[in-house]
């Protein structure tokens, strides 16, 4: 401060530094406590992210390290609700993904002290959720160091997701800090498969001197068949764009099957599924009722009751099939 | 198609009908065969016809058109041409070698027809030859399937199988007359090396596997698909080593294969040492290895003959496998193989091309299958092979592992792209006809056994050709017992009927549903469009046509032409121009060069357009009649691409409105009203007025009133726009065009300051010699 400047030569002078520094002093002192409360704000979040990459907020933490205006640091904060009442599915997905971005974030070279990753649940900072008008989670916000955030520090998980990638990409983009998104390697695929093989090497091993199984045939046929309708119910397609189970909607029905023939929904490819393999089966039944030699009356029944459930399943996936076609013109049997 | 359908089980009973005579029983035979496979072939022709009949012969689409280009490059100057012909008309500035980047089968195949049909002075035009090609060969595609299906099961499930893949939408989607692609050509080719490679392991002959290495060839020469042959004979032959039904057949047959096809397969330029470096083709490579070190080991069981040997035996081939795949690895590792290319990843990690290449994830061919396209494409069938599939496994032998493979890997390379929906649609049809000619044929036979007796049991299996030969010497022993109840053995008229005339109807629900497909899915050329009134009159939408012929006719010959990568073919083959990106795609960063130029603002495009010479920009818009495929809709693609390339100066966020949607009107971000493509697609559009209940600008495809009404172009001038806007093309001006304001020639003048000679009396040149002084008064000395 002015201390060093102070000489005593002359009263006046004295007197006027003296006032000039006692000003000073009292500027000063309101300054140092403003940076003490930076530091010490500062140390804070330190010794917290150090404990744990994503620091949890509660309402008073939030306001006390998120909300005081001078900072040095900047903060992504994903505001959320976790706990089970709450019933948020993708919370938890979100909370994965973002932690996963908070981690590599860590773990890198361009590692600074200027950004942090913090968590607020809904549960513990309801006021905060109102104050900022949120009444949807997750949602993720950017607190820039100098002055409000802006539209732009709200993320858009409607549009890009909540992907550690998609998260890494919108911070870099606010921060101009590229984070290299490091995911720790999934090992529960692989141990599963070793586990798979153990056990079949195992069964194998155990059986050694009874091998016939793996000729038999029926097994291998139901695993084509079972591998051949998971397929064509469109099982992969569900994989890749993962639709949701069934659709609720806004009247409170439940819509089984979706409208526009560009989608699906997960239980209707298990109908899909199930009307497939039992017309299959009604179909084998007619064959077998007449290359069969059993009792006539059990073939002909056997027959008859092939025929029915090829040829309702048949009608049923068909009429599906038209639901979903507009201006399709054909049916069997049923509408 | 039901016509046929119905004939077939006619062939049956006649089958056995004319047992007493053997020689009339063959002629009828063959006769049906014959008659049946015609008109399966003439079924098939026809029913891709719609397009035709419906507008005219021409070829349709996109990629077809370059094909069509080539092809007429390749009639009018010759085969070695062709194949160093430098394109420097696409790709501009780079050009593309296209002799070494397409695969020729297509092209040589039209032109060797139309080599033939000149030299028998038929005038046709490669044109014609073009449109009707897909068409033509999917009747020599039901043949290639009724010889698979006949070696596989039975030559009535054959005939069935004929049938069916001769309507199937599965295939027609990509075989109607004008689909001049590939695929149309590239089918009948795996069908016909299939059926060739089943008759090489049946026999075991060099013959045979010549064939099979031949028609590969063929393959090889004409679709990148043949990659699916490569791994799927190996696999063939790998299981059958695990199922430890190694024999000599299969020996030769395959090592004849292979090595044939490998040297065959690397004299297609495209190809070129792909088949011994990348790791697309090393599983037959391994099979090789893997198929003679058993060979070998078998050679010494034989020699030494010891039980001891037997473990000998099996631990010489697991070291043997261990080490094959150990090479594989380590040559991959040493980068002497390259990995699996992007393409092919993407089918076993699904996730891989969506994150990774966003211009393959950007294709709608590429995107994974709901059940819905799969009943669209097989309908009945879909439901049926199963049980195909079911009875060829229970009835399994060498071929028949085949053809389970098939299914399997069909079924799941189908179920991640809806693209490869093709190579599942034959073993689809061959399964279900081999579900239906067994049911059809124990139906419509006990018929004949109830009326007839018991003599014709015994023709039924030699019928079937020892195909169930273990069940039908059973059922005769049996047979034999129940003789004395023989009346009611059967499942009684009744039943029978029954079931035939529902199957019947099934059968013939697939019929409508595939002319009902073909007519409405798949036979829309998409460069001439049609709308309906609706008093039912049709109207035709000719504008690409007339844009493209405008562009012929009124630019330079040399004329650039930019425009995103999906009409890069057509301006090519229709427009006669130069473009900057076409459907080839091979140049990524060129391609999110045009894309930052859209969707830059307008002087930032200027200066990329200035750097790639463009001459014409061409936007395809289609607000006015309601086209959704239009330039805009695909415009996010463009920023994409362009983001992937340029992540500085393209955004994708900035392109959306505010609530993150993406908008053309009003609530539309700036980036989004000031981008050029979103210039040159609603320039004057704003005050147009459709019609009287909408306002002007009003966009009929996107339900919007355009954001900007008021368009101004500084750089770029509206060079012509199409009938009913479809096409909009804009000339790119020159540097000297906008920098000042333009003056007619005839008004240019010079504004100058009052006159103010400079000449003064020093400098005044020349003087006359000897002037004579004149003094008044005074006469003219004469000197």
């Amino acid at each position: 401060m002015l201390f060093t400047t102070f000489k005593p030569s002359a009263l006046g002078l004295t007197l006027f530094f003296l006032l000039l520094t006692i000003a000073n002093v009292s500027e000063g002192q309101k300054k140092k406590q403003d940076a003490s409360g930076l530091n010490d704000r500062y140390q804070q979040i330190m010794d917290m992210s150090s404990k744990r990459t994503v620091i949890k907020l509660n309402a008073n933490r939030y306001r006390e390290l998120v909300r005081t205006s001078p900072r040095n640091y900047s903060v992504v904060v994903m505001f959320t609700a976790l706990s089970p009442k709450r019933q948020c599915a993708i919370c938890k997905h979100a909370l994965d993904e973002y932690t996963i971005v908070a981690n590599s974030f860590r773990y890198q070279q361009m590692f600074t002290n200027q950004l942090f990753f913090a968590l607020v649940d809904f549960d513990e900072a309801q006021d905060v959720f109102q104050q900022l008008k949120l009444n949807t989670a997750p949602v993720i916000m950017h607190f820039p160091a100098k002055g409000k955030p802006k539209k732009t520090d709200t993320m858009d998980i409607q549009r890009v997701g909540f992907a550690a990638e998609a998260v890494a990409r919108w911070v870099g983009e606010q921060t101009e800090i590229q984070i290299r998104v490091l995911r720790p390697p999934n090992y529960s695929a692989t141990i599963a498969l070793v586990a798979l093989f153990t056990v079949i090497g195992g069964l194998l091993y155990l059986r050694r001197n009874n091998l016939e199984f793996l000729y038999n045939k029926t097994m291998w046929a139901v695993m084509s068949l079972f591998f051949v309708f998971t397929m064509t119910s469109g099982q992969m397609w569900n994989h890749i764009r993962g639709p949701p189970f069934v659709h609720r909607t806004n009247a409170g029905n439940i819509a089984y099957v979706h409208g526009s023939s560009q989608g699906q929904f997960v239980l209707e490819t298990y109908i899909v599924m199930g009307i497939t393999a039992v017309t299959v089966l009604g179909m084998i039944l007619i064959i077998e009722a007449a290359s069969g030699k059993g009792d006539i009356r059990k073939r002909r029944i056997m027959s008859i009751v092939g025929l029915g459930l090829m040829a309702f399943f048949f009608s049923l996936i068909l009429s599906i099939f038209r639901s979903k076609a507009g201006g399709y013109p054909y049916s069997f049997l049923l509408k | 198609m039901a016509a046929t359908s119905v004939a077939k089980p006619a062939s049956k009973s006649n089958k056995t009908k004319s047992k007493a005579t053997l020689l009339n029983a063959l002629g009828y035979k063959s006769l049906l065969t014959f008659t049946i496979l015609a008109l399966a072939c003439i079924a098939g022709f026809a029913s891709r016809l719609f397009a035709v009949i419906r507008f005219e012969s021409i070829i349709h689409e996109f990629d077809p058109w370059f094909n069509y280009r080539a092809t007429a490059y390749m009639v009018q100057h010759n085969f070695y041409n062709f194949l160093n012909w430098f394109d420097d008309r696409a790709w501009y500035p780079l050009g593309r070698i296209v002799g070494g980047t397409v695969y020729p089968g297509l092209m040589i195949t039209s032109g060797t027809i139309h080599y033939i049909l000149h030299a028998l002075n038929i005038p046709v035009h490669i044109r014609d030859i073009c449109v009707f090609l897909a068409p033509f060969f999917s009747g020599l595609t039901a043949l290639a399937t009724y010889f698979l299906t006949k070696e596989l099961w039975s030559s009535g499930a054959g005939l069935l199988a004929a049938c069916f893949i001769a309507i199937v939408p599965g295939y027609i989607s990509r075989s109607v007359a004008g689909s001049y692609d590939n695929e149309g050509i590239a089918i009948f080719a795996l069908m016909f090396t299939y059926y060739l490679w089943v008759k090489s392991v049946k026999t075991g002959s060099v013959y045979w596997a010549t064939w099979t290495a031949l028609s590969y060839f063929y393959m090889v020469s004409a679709w990148g698909g043949y990659v699916f042959i490569i791994n799927l004979i190996p696999l063939h032959v790998f299981v059958l080593l695990l199922m430890g039904r190694f024999s000599n057949r299969i020996y030769t047959a395959y090592t004849t294969f292979f090595i044939l096809g490998l040297v065959l397969s690397m004299q297609i330029p495209f190809v070129g040492f792909q088949p011994v470096r990348t790791s697309e083709h090393m599983a037959s490579l391994g099979v090789f290895a893997l198929l003679n070190a058993v060979a070998v080991l078998r050679y010494l069981q034989s020699k030494l003959s010891s039980t001891e040997i037997k473990y000998v035996f099996t631990i010489g081939v697991l070291i043997a496998g261990a080490a094959v795949f150990c090479v594989v690895v380590l040559l991959t590792y040493a980068g002497v193989i390259a990995p699996w290319s992007g393409r092919f990843y993407s089918l076993w990690d699904t996730g891989y091309a969506k994150i990774h290449i966003p211009i393959i994830a950007s294709v709608s061919e590429h995107q994974p299958t709901t059940w819905f396209s799969f009943f669209f494409d097989l309908h009945i069938l879909v439901i049926t092979f199963p049980v195909g599939l079911w009875y060829t496994i229970k009835n399994i032998n060498d071929e028949r592992v085949f053809i389970v493979l098939y299914a399997v890997s069909a079924v799941y390379f189908a179920g991640v792209m809806v693209r490869l929906m093709l190579t599942l649609t034959p073993v689809v049809c061959i399964l279900s006809a081999v579900a239906f000619s067994r049911l059809l044929e124990l139906y419509l036979k006990e018929d004949e056994s109830a009326s007839k007796g018991g003599e014709t049991s015994d023709n039924d299996e030699n019928d079937e050709k020892g195909m169930y030969d273990k069940a039908g010497k059973l059922k005769k022993m049996k047979h034999e017992q129940l003789k004395e109840n023989e009346a009611d053995q059967g499942l009684g008229i009744n039943v029978r009927s029954f079931v035939v005339v529902a199957v019947m109807m099934m059968l013939m629900m697939f019929a409508v549903h595939c002319t009902w497909v073909t007519s409405n899915a798949y036979s829309s050329p998409s460069i001439v469009l049609a709308s309906y009134g609706q008093d039912g009159s049709r109207q035709i939408i000719d504008d690409f046509r007339e844009a493209y012929y405008w562009l012929w006719q009124n630019t330079r010959d040399d004329a650039r032409i930019m425009s995103w990568w999906d009409y890069g073919y057509q301006i090519a083959g229709m427009g006669n121009r130069t473009t900057l990106v076409d459907n080839n795609t091979w140049n990524n960063s060129h391609i999110a060069l045009v894309g930052k130029a859209m969707s830059s603002n307008e002087s930032e495009a200027y200066k990329i357009m200035t750097n790639l010479d463009v001459d014409y920009v061409l936007v395809i818009f289609g607000g006015v009649i309601g086209y959704s495929g239009d330039d805009i809709n695909k415009f996010l693609w463009m920023v994409r691409i362009a983001e992937g390339e340029h992540p500085k100066d393209i955004q994708e966020s900035n392109y959306f409105s505010e609530r993150g949607e993406f908008r053309v009107d009003s609530e539309a971000s700036q980036t989004m009203l000031n981008c050029l493509m979103y210039k040159l697609s609603y320039y004057r559009f704003g005050d147009m007025k459709l019609d009287f209940r909408n306002p002007a600008g009003f966009d009929r495809t996107r339900n919007a009133v355009i954001g900007q009404r008021s368009i101004d172009l500084t750089y770029l001038e509206e060079a012509y726009t199409s009938e009913h806007w479809l096409v909009r093309i804009y000339r790119v001006k020159k540097p000297h065009e906008f920098n000042r304001p333009k003056i007619d020639k005839a008004e240019r003048r010079f504004i100058s300051k009052s006159f103010v000679s400079k000449k003064t009396a020093k400098k005044k040149k020349g003087s006359i010699k000897n002037k004579p002084v004149v003094i008044r008064g005074q006469r003219l000395s004469d000197q």
